[in-house]
Protein backbone atom coordinates (compact mmCIF):
# COMPACT_ATOMS: atom_id res chain seq x y z
CA UNK A 1 0.00 0.00 0.00
CA UNK A 2 1.48 3.33 -1.00
CA UNK A 3 0.35 6.85 -1.55
CA UNK A 4 -0.06 5.85 -5.16
CA UNK A 5 3.26 7.25 -6.25
CA UNK A 6 5.05 4.08 -7.29
CA UNK A 7 6.23 0.63 -6.44
CA UNK A 8 8.47 0.76 -3.38
CA UNK A 9 10.40 -2.32 -4.51
CA UNK A 10 11.43 -0.72 -7.80
CA UNK A 11 12.37 2.52 -6.14
CA UNK A 12 14.44 0.84 -3.45
CA UNK A 13 16.23 -1.21 -6.11
CA UNK A 14 17.25 1.89 -7.96
CA UNK A 15 18.54 3.36 -4.75
CA UNK A 16 15.82 6.00 -4.75
CA UNK A 17 13.51 6.55 -1.86
CA UNK A 18 10.55 4.29 -1.39
CA UNK A 19 7.23 6.10 -1.26
CA UNK A 20 5.30 6.42 1.90
CA UNK A 21 2.94 3.80 3.14
CA UNK A 22 0.20 5.12 5.40
CA UNK A 23 1.70 3.49 8.41
CA UNK A 24 -0.30 2.45 11.41
CA UNK A 25 2.15 4.34 13.57
CA UNK A 26 2.10 3.31 17.17
CA UNK A 27 4.86 5.64 18.25
CA UNK A 28 4.58 6.82 21.85
CA UNK A 29 4.76 10.34 20.47
CA UNK A 30 1.18 9.96 19.29
CA UNK A 31 -0.06 9.81 22.86
CA UNK A 32 1.84 12.89 23.90
CA UNK A 33 0.12 16.29 23.57
CA UNK A 34 2.05 18.46 21.12
CA UNK A 35 3.65 21.39 22.90
CA UNK A 36 6.15 22.66 20.33
CA UNK A 37 5.43 26.08 18.98
CA UNK A 38 5.96 25.02 15.39
CA UNK A 39 3.22 22.39 15.45
CA UNK A 40 0.38 22.51 12.95
CA UNK A 41 -2.66 24.73 13.62
CA UNK A 42 -4.91 21.70 13.40
CA UNK A 43 -3.35 18.94 15.53
CA UNK A 44 -2.25 16.01 13.38
CA UNK A 45 -2.13 12.95 15.52
CA UNK A 46 0.20 11.01 13.27
CA UNK A 47 0.43 9.34 9.91
CA UNK A 48 -2.64 7.14 10.32
CA UNK A 49 -4.86 10.12 11.02
CA UNK A 50 -3.48 12.48 8.37
CA UNK A 51 -5.68 12.97 5.35
CA UNK A 52 -4.37 11.96 1.95
CA UNK A 53 -3.71 15.52 0.81
CA UNK A 54 -1.62 16.29 3.91
CA UNK A 55 0.33 13.07 3.56
CA UNK A 56 1.21 13.77 -0.07
CA UNK A 57 2.16 17.38 0.73
CA UNK A 58 4.39 16.22 3.57
CA UNK A 59 5.95 13.55 1.38
CA UNK A 60 6.78 16.07 -1.33
CA UNK A 61 8.33 18.38 1.24
CA UNK A 62 10.22 15.46 2.79
CA UNK A 63 11.61 14.38 -0.58
CA UNK A 64 12.70 17.90 -1.48
CA UNK A 65 14.67 18.13 1.78
CA UNK A 66 16.12 14.63 1.43
CA UNK A 67 17.36 15.32 -2.09
CA UNK A 68 19.71 17.98 -0.69
CA UNK A 69 21.61 15.29 1.23
CA UNK A 70 22.02 12.69 -1.50
CA UNK A 71 25.53 12.12 -2.82
CA UNK A 72 28.44 14.20 -1.57
CA UNK A 73 32.00 13.08 -0.95
CA UNK A 74 31.39 9.47 -1.95
CA UNK A 75 35.05 8.87 -2.84
CA UNK A 76 35.73 8.38 0.87
CA UNK A 77 34.00 4.98 0.78
CA UNK A 78 36.10 3.31 -1.95
CA UNK A 79 39.23 5.02 -0.61
CA UNK A 80 38.56 3.64 2.88
CA UNK A 81 37.55 0.20 1.56
CA UNK A 82 40.62 -0.34 -0.63
CA UNK A 83 43.07 1.14 1.90
CA UNK A 84 41.75 -0.98 4.77
CA UNK A 85 41.64 -4.10 2.60
CA UNK A 86 45.24 -3.59 1.47
CA UNK A 87 46.41 -3.04 5.04
CA UNK A 88 44.51 -6.11 6.22
CA UNK A 89 45.93 -8.29 3.42
CA UNK A 90 49.45 -7.13 4.30
CA UNK A 91 48.95 -8.48 7.82
CA UNK A 92 49.24 -12.07 6.56
CA UNK A 93 52.76 -11.95 5.08
CA UNK A 94 53.88 -9.59 7.85
CA UNK A 95 52.62 -12.04 10.48
CA UNK A 96 54.37 -14.96 8.81
CA UNK A 97 57.61 -12.97 8.66
CA UNK A 98 57.19 -12.04 12.31
CA UNK A 99 57.08 -8.31 11.59
CA UNK A 100 53.57 -7.68 12.85
CA UNK A 101 52.33 -6.28 16.15
CA UNK A 102 49.58 -8.86 16.58
CA UNK A 103 47.46 -7.08 19.23
CA UNK A 104 47.41 -3.95 17.05
CA UNK A 105 46.62 -6.02 13.95
CA UNK A 106 43.78 -7.70 15.83
CA UNK A 107 42.23 -4.35 16.83
CA UNK A 108 42.62 -2.93 13.32
CA UNK A 109 41.22 -6.07 11.67
CA UNK A 110 38.17 -5.88 13.92
CA UNK A 111 37.66 -2.21 13.03
CA UNK A 112 38.06 -3.07 9.34
CA UNK A 113 35.54 -5.90 9.67
CA UNK A 114 32.90 -3.52 11.06
CA UNK A 115 33.82 -0.57 8.86
CA UNK A 116 33.83 -2.79 5.80
CA UNK A 117 30.13 -3.35 6.16
CA UNK A 118 29.56 0.41 6.11
CA UNK A 119 31.49 0.89 2.87
CA UNK A 120 29.84 -2.14 1.27
CA UNK A 121 26.48 -0.83 2.39
CA UNK A 122 26.89 2.28 0.27
CA UNK A 123 27.76 0.03 -2.68
CA UNK A 124 24.69 -2.13 -2.01
CA UNK A 125 22.54 0.94 -2.64
CA UNK A 126 24.65 1.96 -5.65
CA UNK A 127 25.46 5.20 -3.88
CA UNK A 128 29.05 5.24 -5.13
CA UNK A 129 28.06 4.85 -8.79
CA UNK A 130 24.77 3.90 -10.42
CA UNK A 131 24.17 1.25 -13.09
CA UNK A 132 25.48 2.30 -16.48
CA UNK A 133 27.75 5.04 -15.22
CA UNK A 134 31.50 5.34 -15.79
CA UNK A 135 32.45 4.50 -12.21
CA UNK A 136 30.07 1.57 -11.76
CA UNK A 137 33.00 -0.89 -11.50
CA UNK A 138 34.27 1.08 -8.52
CA UNK A 139 30.92 0.69 -6.80
CA UNK A 140 30.99 -3.07 -7.35
CA UNK A 141 34.61 -3.58 -6.29
CA UNK A 142 34.16 -1.42 -3.23
CA UNK A 143 31.36 -3.73 -2.19
CA UNK A 144 33.32 -6.86 -3.02
CA UNK A 145 36.50 -6.08 -1.10
CA UNK A 146 34.65 -4.61 1.88
CA UNK A 147 32.91 -7.75 3.10
CA UNK A 148 35.70 -10.28 2.59
CA UNK A 149 36.87 -9.97 6.21
CA UNK A 150 33.44 -10.93 7.51
CA UNK A 151 33.20 -13.75 4.93
CA UNK A 152 29.92 -12.41 3.60
CA UNK A 153 30.14 -11.99 -0.18
CA UNK A 154 28.87 -8.73 -1.59
CA UNK A 155 26.41 -10.47 -3.92
CA UNK A 156 24.71 -12.15 -0.96
CA UNK A 157 24.98 -9.10 1.28
CA UNK A 158 23.34 -6.86 -1.32
CA UNK A 159 20.47 -9.23 -2.09
CA UNK A 160 19.70 -9.80 1.57
CA UNK A 161 20.01 -6.13 2.46
CA UNK A 162 17.62 -5.07 -0.28
CA UNK A 163 15.18 -7.76 0.85
CA UNK A 164 15.47 -6.28 4.34
CA UNK A 165 14.47 -2.90 2.92
CA UNK A 166 11.53 -4.32 0.97
CA UNK A 167 10.16 -6.35 3.88
CA UNK A 168 11.51 -4.58 6.93
CA UNK A 169 10.41 -6.37 10.15
CA UNK A 170 8.34 -8.97 8.31
CA UNK A 171 8.76 -12.21 10.33
CA UNK A 172 9.08 -14.42 7.24
CA UNK A 173 10.51 -12.14 4.58
CA UNK A 174 12.96 -9.86 6.37
CA UNK A 175 16.33 -11.69 6.36
CA UNK A 176 17.36 -9.73 9.47
CA UNK A 177 14.31 -10.77 11.47
CA UNK A 178 16.24 -13.51 13.39
CA UNK A 179 18.08 -10.65 15.14
CA UNK A 180 14.87 -9.75 16.99
CA UNK A 181 15.53 -9.77 20.74
CA UNK A 182 13.95 -8.57 23.98
CA UNK A 183 16.83 -6.35 25.03
CA UNK A 184 20.50 -5.57 24.44
CA UNK A 185 21.91 -8.60 26.28
CA UNK A 186 19.49 -10.90 24.55
CA UNK A 187 20.46 -9.26 21.25
CA UNK A 188 24.16 -9.91 21.89
CA UNK A 189 23.34 -13.53 22.71
CA UNK A 190 21.31 -13.80 19.48
CA UNK A 191 24.25 -12.54 17.41
CA UNK A 192 26.15 -15.63 18.62
CA UNK A 193 23.21 -18.03 18.54
CA UNK A 194 22.25 -17.20 14.95
CA UNK A 195 25.72 -18.18 13.75
CA UNK A 196 25.59 -21.66 15.27
CA UNK A 197 25.67 -24.40 12.62
CA UNK A 198 22.42 -26.13 13.52
CA UNK A 199 20.33 -23.14 14.63
CA UNK A 200 17.68 -21.77 12.27
CA UNK A 201 19.56 -18.48 12.16
CA UNK A 202 20.69 -16.04 9.54
CA UNK A 203 22.25 -18.33 6.92
CA UNK A 204 19.27 -20.70 6.93
CA UNK A 205 16.88 -17.78 6.47
CA UNK A 206 19.09 -16.46 3.67
CA UNK A 207 19.05 -19.82 1.91
CA UNK A 208 15.27 -20.04 2.16
CA UNK A 209 14.81 -16.52 0.82
CA UNK A 210 17.27 -17.16 -2.03
CA UNK A 211 15.38 -20.35 -2.94
CA UNK A 212 12.11 -18.40 -2.97
CA UNK A 213 13.66 -15.72 -5.18
CA UNK A 214 14.79 -18.40 -7.64
CA UNK A 215 16.75 -15.93 -9.76
CA UNK A 216 20.18 -16.28 -11.32
CA UNK A 217 21.47 -13.59 -8.96
CA UNK A 218 20.22 -15.62 -6.00
CA UNK A 219 21.96 -18.79 -7.25
CA UNK A 220 25.18 -16.84 -7.88
CA UNK A 221 25.03 -15.30 -4.41
CA UNK A 222 24.77 -18.74 -2.84
CA UNK A 223 27.73 -20.00 -4.91
CA UNK A 224 29.79 -16.94 -3.93
CA UNK A 225 28.99 -17.65 -0.28
CA UNK A 226 30.09 -21.28 -0.56
CA UNK A 227 33.31 -20.26 -2.35
CA UNK A 228 34.22 -17.55 0.16
CA UNK A 229 33.50 -19.80 3.14
CA UNK A 230 35.66 -22.57 1.66
CA UNK A 231 38.49 -20.10 1.03
CA UNK A 232 38.14 -18.83 4.60
CA UNK A 233 38.36 -22.34 6.01
CA UNK A 234 41.23 -23.31 3.70
CA UNK A 235 43.26 -20.25 4.79
CA UNK A 236 42.56 -20.88 8.48
CA UNK A 237 43.44 -24.59 8.23
CA UNK A 238 46.56 -24.00 6.16
CA UNK A 239 47.85 -21.25 8.45
CA UNK A 240 47.01 -23.23 11.57
CA UNK A 241 48.79 -26.40 10.46
CA UNK A 242 51.77 -24.33 9.28
CA UNK A 243 52.26 -22.96 12.77
CA UNK A 244 50.34 -19.69 12.42
CA UNK A 245 47.08 -20.54 14.18
CA UNK A 246 47.28 -17.62 16.62
CA UNK A 247 48.02 -15.22 13.78
CA UNK A 248 45.07 -16.56 11.75
CA UNK A 249 42.81 -16.30 14.78
CA UNK A 250 43.79 -12.71 15.53
CA UNK A 251 43.83 -11.42 11.96
CA UNK A 252 40.72 -13.08 10.56
CA UNK A 253 38.78 -15.55 12.71
CA UNK A 254 38.17 -13.44 15.84
CA UNK A 255 37.80 -10.07 14.04
CA UNK A 256 35.19 -11.68 11.82
CA UNK A 257 33.15 -12.97 14.76
CA UNK A 258 33.44 -9.80 16.82
CA UNK A 259 32.70 -7.71 13.73
CA UNK A 260 29.62 -9.75 12.81
CA UNK A 261 28.26 -9.49 16.34
CA UNK A 262 28.85 -5.72 16.39
CA UNK A 263 27.23 -5.34 12.97
CA UNK A 264 24.25 -7.49 13.93
CA UNK A 265 23.78 -5.60 17.18
CA UNK A 266 24.16 -2.07 15.87
CA UNK A 267 23.03 -2.33 12.28
CA UNK A 268 20.18 -4.75 12.78
CA UNK A 269 18.91 -5.05 16.33
CA UNK A 270 19.37 -1.53 17.74
CA UNK A 271 17.67 0.52 14.99
CA UNK A 272 14.79 -1.92 14.45
CA UNK A 273 13.99 -2.95 17.99
CA UNK A 274 11.29 -4.14 18.83
CA UNK A 275 10.59 -5.15 15.20
CA UNK A 276 6.84 -4.92 15.56
CA UNK A 277 6.04 -2.15 13.09
CA UNK A 278 6.37 -2.66 9.36
CA UNK A 279 5.27 0.84 8.37
CA UNK A 280 7.52 3.32 6.59
CA UNK A 281 7.86 5.61 9.60
CA UNK A 282 7.69 2.98 12.31
CA UNK A 283 9.91 0.13 11.11
CA UNK A 284 13.08 1.89 12.27
CA UNK A 285 13.62 3.89 15.44
CA UNK A 286 15.69 6.94 16.18
CA UNK A 287 17.78 6.59 19.32
CA UNK A 288 20.65 8.08 21.24
CA UNK A 289 23.56 5.65 21.48
CA UNK A 290 26.05 5.61 24.34
CA UNK A 291 28.76 5.13 21.74
CA UNK A 292 27.63 8.13 19.71
CA UNK A 293 27.01 8.38 15.99
CA UNK A 294 30.44 7.01 14.98
CA UNK A 295 30.48 4.22 17.59
CA UNK A 296 27.01 3.14 16.51
CA UNK A 297 28.12 3.32 12.85
CA UNK A 298 25.55 6.01 12.09
CA UNK A 299 22.64 3.88 13.28
CA UNK A 300 21.15 6.53 15.59
CA UNK A 301 19.56 8.04 12.49
CA UNK A 302 18.98 4.81 10.58
CA UNK A 303 15.37 5.83 9.93
CA UNK A 304 16.70 8.41 7.48
CA UNK A 305 18.48 5.63 5.60
CA UNK A 306 15.33 3.54 5.38
CA UNK A 307 13.37 6.52 4.13
CA UNK A 308 16.08 7.64 1.70
CA UNK A 309 18.76 4.98 0.98
CA UNK A 310 20.48 7.38 -1.42
CA UNK A 311 21.57 9.57 1.48
CA UNK A 312 25.04 8.29 2.42
CA UNK A 313 25.76 7.10 5.93
CA UNK A 314 27.89 10.12 6.86
CA UNK A 315 25.07 12.56 6.03
CA UNK A 316 22.11 10.89 7.75
CA UNK A 317 22.47 12.87 10.98
CA UNK A 318 22.55 16.16 9.12
CA UNK A 319 19.57 15.01 7.06
CA UNK A 320 17.74 13.94 10.21
CA UNK A 321 17.78 17.42 11.67
CA UNK A 322 16.56 18.87 8.39
CA UNK A 323 13.77 16.28 8.15
CA UNK A 324 12.88 16.38 11.83
CA UNK A 325 9.96 18.84 11.62
CA UNK A 326 8.30 16.71 8.93
CA UNK A 327 8.94 13.49 10.81
CA UNK A 328 7.37 15.00 13.91
CA UNK A 329 4.31 15.94 11.92
CA UNK A 330 4.17 12.31 10.86
CA UNK A 331 4.10 11.31 14.51
CA UNK A 332 7.65 9.95 14.62
CA UNK A 333 9.40 10.16 18.00
CA UNK A 334 12.39 12.39 17.27
CA UNK A 335 14.93 12.52 20.12
CA UNK A 336 17.96 14.78 20.38
CA UNK A 337 20.88 12.86 18.87
CA UNK B 1 29.29 -31.69 -6.84
CA UNK B 2 26.46 -29.98 -5.00
CA UNK B 3 25.86 -32.96 -2.72
CA UNK B 4 29.60 -33.23 -2.01
CA UNK B 5 29.71 -29.56 -0.97
CA UNK B 6 26.60 -30.02 1.17
CA UNK B 7 28.20 -33.04 2.87
CA UNK B 8 31.38 -31.06 3.43
CA UNK B 9 29.48 -28.20 5.09
CA UNK B 10 27.52 -30.65 7.20
CA UNK B 11 30.73 -31.93 8.81
CA UNK B 12 32.45 -28.53 8.73
CA UNK B 13 32.30 -28.04 12.53
CA UNK B 14 34.21 -31.32 12.98
CA UNK B 15 36.73 -30.32 10.31
CA UNK B 16 37.06 -26.93 12.00
CA UNK B 17 37.72 -28.70 15.30
CA UNK B 18 40.64 -30.68 13.95
CA UNK B 19 41.70 -28.24 11.24
CA UNK B 20 41.83 -25.06 13.29
CA UNK B 21 40.92 -25.45 16.96
CA UNK B 22 43.40 -28.29 17.56
CA UNK B 23 46.49 -26.44 16.26
CA UNK B 24 45.24 -23.22 17.86
CA UNK B 25 45.11 -24.95 21.26
CA UNK B 26 48.54 -26.49 20.71
CA UNK B 27 50.16 -23.22 19.65
CA UNK B 28 48.45 -21.22 22.40
CA UNK B 29 49.77 -23.69 24.99
CA UNK B 30 53.25 -23.43 23.52
CA UNK B 31 53.03 -19.62 23.54
CA UNK B 32 52.11 -19.52 27.24
CA UNK B 33 54.53 -22.33 28.11
CA UNK B 34 51.84 -24.73 29.30
CA UNK B 35 52.52 -28.46 29.22
CA UNK B 36 49.78 -30.84 28.16
CA UNK B 37 48.67 -33.42 30.75
CA UNK B 38 49.25 -37.20 30.59
CA UNK B 39 52.45 -36.81 28.62
CA UNK B 40 50.54 -35.82 25.49
CA UNK B 41 52.11 -33.70 22.79
CA UNK B 42 50.57 -30.22 22.39
CA UNK B 43 48.97 -31.13 19.06
CA UNK B 44 47.77 -34.44 20.51
CA UNK B 45 46.10 -32.55 23.32
CA UNK B 46 44.69 -30.06 20.81
CA UNK B 47 43.19 -32.87 18.75
CA UNK B 48 41.79 -34.48 21.89
CA UNK B 49 39.88 -31.26 22.62
CA UNK B 50 39.22 -29.96 19.10
CA UNK B 51 38.07 -33.25 17.55
CA UNK B 52 35.34 -34.16 20.07
CA UNK B 53 34.31 -30.50 20.39
CA UNK B 54 33.87 -30.23 16.63
CA UNK B 55 32.02 -33.53 16.61
CA UNK B 56 29.72 -32.26 19.36
CA UNK B 57 29.04 -29.09 17.33
CA UNK B 58 28.33 -31.17 14.22
CA UNK B 59 25.86 -33.42 16.03
CA UNK B 60 24.29 -30.89 18.38
CA UNK B 61 24.32 -27.92 16.00
CA UNK B 62 25.91 -25.62 18.58
CA UNK B 63 29.41 -25.10 19.86
CA UNK B 64 28.25 -24.65 23.44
Amino acid sequence: MTDGIGNPRDLALSGAAAPAAPAADTSPALDTPRTRGDGPAIPLGGDATLDRHTRIALLKEERAIARRFEGGKMWIYPAAAFTCYAIWLSFFPLAIMGWLNLPLAFVLSTVFAVGGYVTSHEAMHSNIARHGTKWRWLNEWTGKVSTIIIVFPFSMARLMHLEHHYHCNHPEKDPDYPDRANGPWHAIYKTWLNRQPGVDGSIHIYKRILAEMGTREAADALKDTVRLQLIFMAVLFAMAWSGYAIEAALIWWLPRHIGLSYIRFYLSWAPHHPREDQGRYGNTRLFKSRLGQIGSIGMETHLVHHLYPSIPNHRTKEAYYALRPILEKRGVHCPEI
Amino acid sequence: MQSAVQALFKIMPFLFGIGFIAPLIAQTMAYWGWSPPLGLSPIGFGLLIGGPWGLYATVRGRWI
